[in-house]
């Protein structure tokens, strides 16, 4: 009998076997790793810097102003992009079918991964001197000046990356709302301010205040966009000085005061964030379904079709013209992509760095996660937390600070040529590892109860455990962070800057040496090539994962 | 014989000498099925993860034929669970969730997977070895876990309201392969509201009441 010869063979659950330990010595390891690295590359510039003084911050007009106008760009950017941010996506829920709703959710998901030379690319075709809205503005005002550089063009840049950003997440608090209490609100009868203050504030307001502290540390960080549009010492940030600091005037005591600096207000509005309960998902996306249903809102009615026209418009009018601009623009000068002799080094080099960075940052973010799983399992919350927290130091760590400290620790061992692009690659995985870290939580951590029972019951461990039951889950999120990661890296431009070399340069350097030496047509088609790349990417990693693996018997 | 000997659970910390929330006491021979039932809240889905290993007891043993399991993570203790659903992993097909309970690293030899698809076949499964879980029945799932349950060295079968909602037809399938275990030596315990159930499958019957095993 089939059943018999089946027993014949049954396994005996009966062996004790040890629970496996390998998620917690992975999770260690690359604990090790990040905060070794990350505290022993501050450790280094310290040292090597003796006789910082605090005081200088307030006490010398150049550090005291580079203080001030860091804090002041952060705050209005942040403002701004909020401020804006909460009609957007409060018009977004309310209009849940409109020509165009999806191609503007792809683009604010776009705005969060598009390198910032190529946005800056964009914004200046659009909003420089010579750019699409040059004309209106000077009919407006009457001024030639434009405003795209200094602090209007800052906050311009920032509020292109964050409103989006922020918007989509504010997007994704609403939509969470239960299903039900749509159906309540509707059944009810509820308009416009009686929704606003039932539904959409209550689940707006308890973001804000971790949204905010997250726009802001961003903008605070920033460095391409000031470095680009900054224009001069008055509007230098942090950021930049540090750069300067270590790449013009090697003075590793004031990077390191600099650096300190920013560590120390950066890690404070992270306490402070934590305090309301944890950073925001940086991963736009990962909410629940959005409420099914074919009602029509009674909010939707009357004046609420034209402020919603408003924000949404606006919105597109923001997004869009810069990236249809790099396309144009591109096309234009693909002609001249035959004489580009430095393009496909360039690409070839940024993609194997990426490639590099991309599978490093997805290694430490399943380690630092599976580590932090088996510790929450066992009751160990804290040190679950302090796992997972590791891997958002970059955050709060300026990356420069990151590159210059393991340059100083590796020094004496570092050469030139690819072992300076090996310290770039690890500073870009780094860099990678929060938002690779956010995208694979969920499928990591999210084995249901029921399926873990069952997996422990068979005995299902270690290697099989998780190609079989994690790996399913776990593909298409690795796909995406994988696609994440690679995009940071590829379009970086921070620690490029410090370490890598002209002669060969990453696109994004290319990129820079092209708008430096005004080659505006050869950018063109560069950053055209920089932004086919990224989407090329998500589009082939995410059709490598599309269909579910069958397995078939034989 | 499995012995529980007041098995009991807090489900909140609770000084010494107090009474405990729940303490189960009995006996289940091989081959025997044991029918509990009882109301929301009385402890069911308690006892039953404290006897596959979810729970851990804060006080009493639990003992097979007299070798303590007590402490015996739920993959050494050789009791297989069905519950009314998510019994099956649903993003592999068939043949591996049975395939699982065989060799838990999947190593299956080609004579382990030719007897597979005759087993599956002798439960009325035949040809549907790489539909995925959702592709079948709510009857035909439950018959996929009971016949993984079948193939591993199962001492103790916990049922959780296992065919709830299923049909006569399917209902009385699934009795068949659960006597099949109890002719084996396999111990039954079946917690269900379906007199029926218990009627078709249970020599003896246990009520919960307040945490607590009782006569009916």
């Amino acid at each position: 009998m089939a059943s018999e010869a089946l027993t014949a063979g049954k396994a005996s659950p009966h062996g004790r076997r040890r629970l496996t330990q390998l998620p917690l010595w992975a999770g260690l390891t690359a604990l090790a790793a990040l905060v070794g690295l990350g505290l022993g590359s501050l450790g280094a510039l310290l040292v090597q810097a003796p006789g910082i003084s605090m005081a200088s911050l307030w006490q010398e007009p150049y550090l005291a102003g580079v203080l001030r106008f860091s804090l002041w760009q952060a705050s209005l950017s942040t403002l701004v992009s909020l401020g804006l941010a909460i009609p957007v996506a409060v018009a977004l829920a309310r209009r849940r079918r409109f020509a165009g709703r999806r191609l503007l959710l792809r683009a604010m998901e776009l705005s969060l991964v598009v390198p910032s030379l190529i946005a800056l690319f964009g914004l200046v075709a659009v909003h420089g001197r010579q750019g699409w809205a040059a004309p209106l503005w000077e009919a407006l005002t009457g001024s030639q000046e434009g405003y795209l550089y200094g602090l209007s063009g800052i906050v311009l840049a920032h509020v292109f990356y964050n409103l989006p950003l922020a918007a989509r997440l504010l997007l994704q608090e609403l939509e969470r709302a239960p299903a039900a209490h749509w159906r309540l609100a509707a059944q009810l009868g509820l308009k416009r301010r009686g929704i606003w203050r039932t539904l959409e504030w209550p689940a707006l307001k308890r973001l804000l205040p971790r949204l905010a502290a997250l726009v802001f540390t961003l903008c605070f960080t920033s460095f391409a966009i000031v470095m680009t549009l900054g224009g001069g010492p008055a509007s230098t940030t942090l950021e930049v000085a540090l750069y300067q600091a270590l790449k013009f005037d090697n003075d590793l005591a004031l990077a390191a005061l600099l650096a300190l600096t920013q560590l120390t207000i950066c890690l404070g509005l992270w306490g402070l964030a934590l305090s309301q309960g944890g950073a925001p998902s940086l991963a736009v996306g990962d909410g629940s379904a959005p409420l099914g249903g074919r009602w029509q809102r009674r909010d939707a009615l009357g004046i609420s079709r034209l402020t919603d026209t408003f924000w949404l418009l606006g919105l597109a009018l923001l997004l869009l013209p810069p990236l249809v601009a790099v396309v144009v623009a591109g096309l234009g000068g693909l002609a001249d992509l035959a004489h580009q002799a430095s393009l496909w080094p360039a690409l070839w080099r940024s993609l194997v760095m990426a490639a590099g960075a991309g599978g490093l940052a997805l290694t430490l973010g399943i380690a630092l996660i599976a580590g932090h799983g088996w510790l929450a399992a066992r009751g160990k919350r804290l040190a679950a937390g302090l796992m997972e927290g590791s891997g958002q130091l970059i955050l709060v760590l300026p990356a420069l600070v990151l590159g210059t400290g393991l340059f100083l620790l590796l020094r004496p061992r570092l050469g030139g040529g690819w072992q300076g692009y090996g310290l770039v690659v690890l500073v870009n995985g780094f860099m990678a590892l929060p938002f690779v870290m956010q995208v694979l939580r969920g499928a990591l951590l999210g084995l249901p109860m029921a399926q873990r029972r069952l997996a422990d019951q068979l005995d299902i461990q270690g290697v099989t455990r998780f190609r079989w039951l994690l790996w399913p889950r776990l593909r298409r999120p690795a796909a995406l962070a994988m696609a994440y990661a690679m995009t940071l890296s590829l379009g970086d431009f921070s620690v490029i800057a410090l370490f890598g070399s002209p002669s060969a340069p990453t696109l994004p350097m290319l990129l820079y040496q092209q708008l430096g030496s005004y080659r505006w047509q050869t950018a063109a088609a560069t950053a055209l090539i920089l932004l086919a790349t990224v989407a090329a990417l998500f589009v082939l990693l995410g059709w490598l994962t599309r269909r579910l693996p069958r397995y078939p018997l034989r | 014989m499995l012995d529980a000997n007041n098995l009991s659970f807090h489900y909140t910390r609770c000084d010494p000498g107090e009474t405990p929330d729940f303490a189960f006491s009995f006996r289940l021979a091989p081959g025997e099925c044991l029918a509990v039932s009882g109301p929301s809240g009385a402890g069911k889905s308690t006892l039953l993860n404290l006897l596959a290993g979810f729970l851990s007891p804060s006080g009493g043993r639990l003992t097979w034929l007299g070798e303590d399991l007590t402490d015996q993570p739920p993959w050494a203790r050789g009791m297989t669970t069905v519950f009314q659903d998510h019994n099956l992993f649903e993003h592999l097909p068939v043949w591996i969730n049975v395939g699982l309970g065989l060799s838990p690293d999947l190593r299956l030899s080609d004579d382990q997977r030719s007897d597979i698809l005759d087993g599956l076949a002798e439960v009325g499964l035949g040809g549907l070895h790489d539909r995925l879980p959702g592709e079948l029945s709510g009857g035909q799932q439950q018959r996929v876990a009971l016949l993984r349950s079948l193939v591993r060295e199962t001492r103790v079968l916990l049922l959780d309201e296992p065919f709830s909602g299923l049909d006569r037809g399917n209902r009385e399938a699934l009795w068949g392969l659960v006597r099949r275990q109890q002719a084996a030596g396999v111990a039954v315990l079946l917690v269900s509201h379906d007199p029926e159930d218990v009627e078709a499958l249970a020599q003896r019957r246990l009520r919960l009441v307040e945490g607590r095993l009782v006569s009916p």
